[in-house]
């Protein structure tokens, strides 16, 4: 538990992720559902970024007069595609929602499965 | 001071999680999503990491809950 | 019964992550993994390897320009997946929305034609300056977007008059992987190899520009394809 202390960023991360994962699982709402997906995606985003920083470092651009240690560039790259994706995402699921809403009239999926 | 600054941006992504999780409303949870993404951006600029935080202020906060309410306009606004 | 199955299944999922994240390393630590393998090499050769001070940018569109490649090729067939999606009307421009009729109250339009401007400079801004100091191709594209939403609202005249033509609409949405097309053959003519940077000491300007080339493109290409997944969305 100690050691989970430590690492206290890392475990909120997981927090949060679980509690996208409740969202998405529980409630029956398609756009609710929509925005688990999306908290689950910040959270492993966060997670990312967090894994790359170091301590008192900065931001890595190497101009004149910038020293110290610099946070590793690496993971910041990852994360913005994968900020390019989820919007890519959510936008095609909110088209398909508002297309099933267009043809069933409902967005509940527990009324969904039952209406085929 | 550091410390105490991130654990409450970690409480308060928290909670705005299960307030996401618990409102009935549809806009309303889109409003909270959209707060929730604001401070993730300030949060990962605390870090040290200026370009995702501008992304995720830009994409989070804007792009993708004026698309959350443009499709709630066009179906229902409240959860069953 | 469906409760407790729940709380089973989001247990089952949190428990082995965080048992997983307590043997991590502290966030902070200079010693990680994350630190001392490539990233090192990217810290010390980047900037005069890439030619960009950013070094975020340096990695995006330089050394994994590939990956860049395929993100804005995903966005795209993101728009294009929308587009099919959608009901058309007989024009094939979209039909069938509900956000007709509704007026724009005066203060908001004052407001978004006085910043307007200003938010187009600080746009073109962190296209621009986007490999020295924190941006980059995409948060330019971003807010030239979000300026574009705000100016549809205001400005545009409904389908028939559109604010960007529908044509020229086309080939901005197209812009960022036909940039990353014309760069890649301009690097297989030069080094032999699809999206490679001259790598000789004296051909530093012809990396920057190649850099630049592709940042406006990523930018512009961004832009219009948020553009047009909020018309899309709004329907007519």
């Amino acid at each position: 538990m100690a050691a989970l202390w430590g690492n206290i960023d890392y475990a909120a991360f997981v927090v949060l992720f679980c509690i996208g994962l409740y969202i998405i699982i529980a409630k029956q709402n398609l756009i609710k559902k929509l925005l688990g997906l999306n908290i689950m995606e910040t959270a492993v985003f966060a997670f990312v970024v967090t894994s790359g920083m170091v301590d008192g470092g900065t931001a890595p651009i190497v101009g004149p007069g910038m020293s110290g240690p610099f946070a590793s560039p690496l993971p910041h790259a990852m994360v913005l595609t994968g900020i390019v994706v989820a919007v890519s995402i959510t936008a095609l699921a909110l088209c398909l929602i508002i297309e099933i809403y267009r043809q069933c009239g409902t967005l509940e999926a527990d009324e969904l499965k039952g209406a085929e | 001071m550091n410390q105490v600054f991130d654990l409450v941006m970690l409480a308060l992504l928290i909670a705005m999680a299960l307030a996401v999780a618990r409102s009935k409303d549809l806009v309303a949870a889109a409003m909270i999503f959209s707060g929730y993404g604001l401070v993730m951006c300030l949060l990962w600029q605390h870090r040290g990491a200026p370009d995702v935080a501008m992304t995720e202020a830009a994409i989070g906060a804007g792009v993708t809950t004026i698309l959350v309410l443009l499709a709630i306009g066009r179906t229902c606004r409240r959860e069953k | 019964m469906r409760k407790s199955l729940v709380a089973i299944t989001i247990a089952a999922a949190a428990v082995p992550m965080l048992i997983g994240v307590a043997g991590l390393p502290r966030p902070g630590d200079p010693s990680a993994a994350v630190h001392t393998h490539v990233a090192a090499r990217y810290i010390a050769e980047g900037a005069h390897e890439t030619g960009a001070d950013n070094l975020v940018t340096g990695v995006l569109l330089n050394y994994r320009g590939f990956d860049t490649f395929g993100e804005v090729m995903i966005i795209f067939a993101a728009l294009a997946a929308v587009m099919a999606v959608l009901p058309r009307g007989a024009t094939g421009l979209p039909g069938a929305g509900a956000a007709s009729g509704i007026p724009i109250s005066p203060i908001v339009a004052f407001i978004i034609r006085l910043t307007a401007p200003f938010i187009a400079a600080f746009g073109a801004f962190v296209i621009f300056k986007g490999h020295v100091s924190p941006g980059g191709g995409f948060q330019g594209g971003v807010i030239l977007g979000a300026l574009l939403m705000m100016l549809s609202l205001v400005l545009g005249r409904g389908v028939d008059r559109p604010l960007i033509p529908a044509r020229s609409a086309r080939w901005l949405q197209a812009a960022a992987p036909l940039a990353f097309f014309a760069v890649g053959v301009l690097g297989l003519g030069l080094t032999g190899a699809v999206l490679g940077y001259p790598a000789e000491p004296g051909r530093e300007l012809l990396r920057e520009l190649m850099m630049i080339f592709l940042e406006i493109g990523i930018g512009v290409g961004g832009g219009a394809i948020i553009l047009g997944l909020f018309l899309e969305t709004r329907g007519e």
